[in-house]
């Protein structure tokens, strides 16, 4: 990915609305699923209610001075709520994943396809970097806290839910005890997400820059090297780790500075508990058991309180990139096959391609291309000259049907290409442009990227056509050689409130394609031996 | 450190050695919080017993006072401590990481056995996990903390009880933790496929409009669709087994609250517990799991430092390439420098002699010929790879310190890298150097365009790799720098391969004022016949053996392979 700055946010983002109307047209593709896993769910969560409670009644029945078969029934509830406890937890998580699961990886897929097929205008003027952004970093972020922190968040917030019914059930004045601590929390955590968002944004810039400085200086090293600039690199990678480690620090003090401020919410609420039961049982208004299970129900909550409040950031950074996604999701699809096939007698036309263009411009910009006619003959090579700046890639992108002129048309035995259609255009006309790309992977399928089910001969007579063949067989693994970089996106490394380690994500080993040039008589051969069974095609340099 | 004994226990040890007074403080104030944790279920107990159950207002009072100062301590203990731990991890990493980095740019080379993309995941996250040993020990002693804590507690209420629970809660939780290695072996794949995923749409779309050109779109998302699914797959079977783990641990958990709480009931009823002892041992129970299997976790995490300390490592205790000599700079030779007789990965006793004041051509039939020419040039070679002597300025390479080598041979890779930054660093390479100079440079390498089109001029920003540059650019850019330095001895490497004919041809003529006067030797390896055109010999190399050196024209007119190699 670069690291020039993206001006130009031309991709849709979705509103919240429609985000969460996305979901819902997803949630109800899979009606029987969503349902079972929400009961799941919530069952789950109320059965973790009955232990405290049997605690509180077999405190009352104690202090009655009740009979020891009492004392084991109760706690034959508990074992019996246990049992169905762990089962609904169980199962429910694995219905939950499911559900999650299967929409996350439905609209991923239908994002990359988007992106695959976004109309080229749209393309040209949106460019590439918004579009690689989404399709990696927002993906991951999103699938990373779906798969890792969101089954938790879900359950610490029925938990969360349901306890708090729980007190209130118990007693309503202990209840509204318990929610004297919410507005602790509340500020709390307005006072994190104020701070923390900004910082992981300058982390993750800073974890980047000192990536980047790593990746550069040790792929270049025999650059480095060469020109002795061993210390000068070693000093700006030390640098910059300096800096992420120093932004690290802050973030982990802001984080601890966090806790304190949930302890104290955490006092606040427990010691509202107690002295509601003190004054309750005082007043004859409700039994010690009662003030005990309300005791146990708010210290059962500071674990998924922490939680819900530590995740609530990654959550709320997961919500914007899933607006970015169903954003993409909501362009037009051109995937769709459709156009007119040129027929049959099309073929007896004179020229199989023929080009007039009044004028072209980008946008507003000036006029970049004026009167172009051309036409290219069934078999006729072409070469277009010019200096640089004078249009040859942007007439290239006309031919090619990549561009629609401002004013002009293209024509394939007559047929228009606006008519073909962006599936037939692609398979009639190919434009093979000065950018190269590399696709990481085995050579073999980055060369059936065009047609997957290319036999070996076939793939073994377009290498000879281009002078690779001996290339090819100088690499270590010969046509199953990786090549291409995998830069594996990060999700960001963040300090942990469970004792999970905060790690960056590794970067992917990598094999970097050191390609030596096509030989110059290979060159030279395969200009000359252009297959006359295909269309003609005009080659920009 | 010694290069010999670098094992992943001694990097272990120094990170804990290195951050001694972090760590011994931060573990202090760990312990302090785990022991206030454990108190809190204690202290609900008391609160209920002393003043819930009695009614009285000072004990009430008391009581509320002493949970305050409970968690005042607890809070701050925590916040001071895990700042601490905290910063010995990020402060041993940091320190880890430049170590690394330092190494892998070891001037000599370093035989980790490493590819880049290796070295870059060392350096990115094994310098952290193997830092986490330091983290493994503040838990540790927290956690033991903890459990002490809550073991007095339950033993001061109940000696049978007690010991029960101090021996069952460890026994429940090794029993759960047998499904650890299976969870960590799903949630790694899970983990893998995901980021194979995410690489692969980062990769589509990148290439996306080289996808458009030839309209392998359908093909390329189809393959993405694949991907994803695979992804689906193995995240489903992960999140299934961490389902079931959690189920287990909540039935396991249960069932043992459901025990203590029927056996301390059954004590209270009896008159062995107050209501306050027997909510504190309930409590007690259920908190004493947290610190145990944190033991657990330690012990995870641990064989994760040590693994990763071990490639940390193999970076750092790795042996140098090449063992240069310490003779200082050698005074001009007339053979400035000079292969006799080296054989080395397919070359055959090659001999050549690159003159004062000549520019030598290189054409190699075959390419990897060509990179192990470079390779030796650049004295990557380590002496008992090859056989024959590498000279420069008449003295053997290996005989020279590596500044002194350096200083004379500069070798630009085909391959060129060029760095973030301005431009002006990027072709100064480090040095301070004139703007005249610099533009010089520029125009001989016909590298004007990269200047003329900015309006910035050597301020111009380069971004990662200078991957703002076109290709052409930067290979122009790169040779520019080496005619900046201006080397004794210049190597060049295919330097024109992405240079379009016009450009090449005006370089070449350029390049042979730049470098054609006084005592400077160059020696272009190419095949392209603008280069070859201004060299003043041309040795040709074919199955490792020069099979001809003569005038590029001569060579032309006389030799049928060398025209249809170099034709265009």
């Amino acid at each position: 990915m670069t690291s020039e700055p993206i001006t130009r946010h031309l991709l849709p983002t979705a509103t919240g609305r429609q985000t969460w109307a996305a979901l819902r047209t997803e949630l109800a593709l899979l009606p029987g699923l969503s349902a079972v896993a929400g009961t799941l769910l919530i069952a789950a969560a109320a059965t973790g209610l009955v232990a405290p409670w049997v605690l509180g009644r077999l405190v009352d029945d104690v202090i009655a001075g009740t009979d020891t078969p009492r004392v084991i029934a109760w706690a034959g509830v508990i074992a019996g709520a246990a049992v169905l406890a762990g089962l609904l937890t169980a199962v429910g998580a694995a219905v939950a994943a499911r559900l999650g699961e299967t929409v996350l990886a439905r609209l991923r897929e239908r994002v990359l396809d988007r992106a695959l097929h976004l109309p080229s205008a749209t393309l040209e003027r949106a460019g590439t970097g918004d579009l690689v952004a989404r399709a990696g970093d927002d993906v991951a972020v999103v699938t990373n806290v779906i798969a890792t922190s969101g089954p938790a968040f879900l359950g610490a917030l029925l938990s969360v839910v349901l306890t708090a019914a729980g007190l209130f059930a118990l007693d309503w004045r202990l209840g509204i005890a318990g929610l004297v601590a919410a507005p602790a929390y509340a500020v709390a955590l307005r006072w994190y997400l104020k701070r923390s968002v900004p910082y992981y944004a300058r982390e993750r810039v800073a974890t980047g820059e000192r990536a980047q400085a790593t990746a550069e200086a040790l792929r270049g090293a025999a650059t480095v090297r060469a020109y002795r600039m061993e210390d000068a690199h070693v000093a700006r990678i030390a640098e910059r780790s300096g800096v992420a480690r120093d932004l690290s620090l802050e973030i982990f003090g802001l984080y601890t500075r966090f806790g304190l401020r949930i302890n104290r919410s955490e006092f606040v609420g427990l010691a509202a508990v107690l002295l509601a039961g003190f004054l309750l049982v005082r007043g004859d208004l409700a039994t010690v058991g009662a003030a005990t299970t309300a005791a146990l129900y708010f210290h059962r909550l500071f674990n998924p309180i922490g939680l819900l409040l530590f995740e609530s950031d990654s959550v709320l950074q997961a919500g914007a990139s899933l607006a970015r996604l169903v954003g993409v999701t909501t362009l037009p699809d051109t995937a769709a096959p459709a156009g007119t096939e040129p027929t049959r007698h099309d073929r007896g036309a004179p020229a199989a391609l023929e080009v007039t263009v009044g004028q072209h411009r980008y946008d507003d910009g000036p006029v970049v291309l004026r009167d172009i006619g051309l036409r290219l003959a069934p078999g006729e090579r072409v070469a277009l000259v010019g200096a640089s700046g004078a249009g040859k890639s942007t007439l290239a992108g006309i031919i090619a049907g990549i561009i629609v002129p401002t004013d002009g048309a293209v024509t394939l035995r007559g047929v228009p290409l606006t008519q073909l259609g962006e599936h037939r255009l692609r398979r009639e006309i190919a434009l093979i442009s000065q950018e190269v790309h590399v696709f990481a992977g085995p050579l073999a399928d980055d060369l059936r990227l065009a047609d997957p089910d290319a036999t070996d001969a076939e793939i073994a007579a377009a290498l000879d056509l281009v002078g690779a063949t001996e290339w090819v067989r100088t690499l270590p693994d010969g046509l199953t050689t990786a090549v291409g970089r995998v830069g594996g996106s990060s999700p960001r490394p963040r300090p942990s409130s469970s004792p999970w380690p905060a790690s960056s994500s590794p970067i992917r080993p990598s094999r970097s394609s050191t390609r030596p040039p096509p030989r110059r008589a290979a060159r030279a051969r395969a200009t000359s031996t252009a297959p006359q069974w295909r269309p003609p095609r005009a080659v920009p340099r | 450190m010694t290069v010999a004994e670098t094992t992943g226990g001694v990097v272990l040890r120094r990170a804990l050695r290195r951050q001694r007074a972090r760590v011994a403080a931060g573990i202090a104030l760990l312990c302090t919080h785990q022991a206030t944790e454990a108190l809190v279920p204690v202290a609900i107990g008391v609160i209920i017993d002393r003043a819930v159950a009695t009614g009285d207002v000072s004990a009430l009072l008391l009581s509320l006072a002493g949970l305050a100062a409970l968690f005042t301590v607890l809070a701050f203990a925590y916040r001071a401590g895990a700042r601490l731990a905290f910063a010995a991890v990020e402060h041993e990493a940091h320190a880890t990481r430049v170590e690394i980095v330092s190494s892998a740019l070891d001037p000599r080379g370093r035989r980790s056995g490493m590819r880049d993309g290796e070295l870059l995941s060392v350096t990115a996250s094994d310098a952290e996990l193997s830092a986490l040993v330091v983290r493994v020990a503040g838990l540790t002693a927290a956690a033991l903390t903890a459990i002490v804590v809550a073991a007095v507690a339950l033993l001061v209420v109940d000696i049978p009880l007690g010991l029960g629970v101090l021996i069952g809660v460890p026994l429940l939780v090794v029993a759960l933790q047998r499904m650890a290695p299976l969870l960590t072996r799903r949630s790694t794949s899970q983990q893998e496929a995901l980021a194979a995923t995410t690489a692969l749409a980062v990769d589509l779309v990148s290439g996306l409009r080289v996808l458009r050109g030839i309209g392998a779109q359908d093909h390329a998302a189809r393959r993405y669709a694949g991907a994803s699914r695979h992804a689906l797959d193995v995240t489903l079977r992960a999140a299934t087994t961490k389902g079931l783990h959690l189920g287990l641990t909540t039935t396991v958990n249960g069932l043992f609250l459901a025990t203590v709480a029927g056996v301390a009931g059954w004590l209270a009823l009896q008159g062995q517990l107050t209501i306050g002892e027997l909510v504190a041992v309930v409590g007690l129970a259920q908190f004493i799991a947290e610190p145990v299997q944190t033991l657990g976790y330690c012990v995870q995490l641990f064989a994760m430092a040590r693994a990763s300390a071990g490639r940390v490592a193999r970076v750092l205790g790795a042996a140098p390439v090449v063992q240069p000599g310490d003779a200082g700079p050698p005074a001009p030779s007339p053979s400035r420098l000079a292969l006799d007789g080296v054989s080395y990965a397919g070359l055959d006793d090659v001999s050549l002699r690159v003159r004062a004041g000549e520019i030598l051509g290189v054409l190699a039939y075959d390419p990897s010929e060509a990179e192990a020419l470079v390779a030796l040039l650049a004295g990557r070679v380590p002496r008992a790879d090859h056989q024959g002597t590498v000279r420069v300025d008449g003295v053997p390479a290996d005989e020279l310190h590596i500044d002194a080598a350096r200083a004379v041979v500069l070798v630009e890779q085909h391959d060129v890298a060029l760095f973030e930054g301005t431009l002006r660093a990027n072709l100064s390479a480090g040095a301070s150097v004139d703007d005249e100079v610099l533009r010089a440079a520029v125009r001989a390498a016909a590298a004007e365009d990269v200047l003329a089109a900015h309006p910035h001029g050597f301020d111009r920003l380069l971004t990662e790799r200078g991957a703002n540059l076109s290709g052409g650019q930067r290979q122009r850019i790169g040779l520019a720098r080496a005619l900046v330095a201006d080397p004794p001895v210049l190597v060049l490497h295919n330097p024109t391969t992405a240079v379009d004919a016009v450009t090449e041809g005006l370089l070449a003529t350029r390049l042979a004022e730049a470098r054609g006067a006084g005592t400077r030797g160059t020696v272009l390896i190419t095949t392209s016949p603008a280069l070859l055109r201004i060299t003043d010999r041309v040795a040709v190399i074919d199955r490792g053996r020069i099979v001809a050196e003569g005038p590029h024209e001569l060579l032309l007119a006389s030799d049928a392979r060398y025209r249809e190699e170099t034709l265009r």
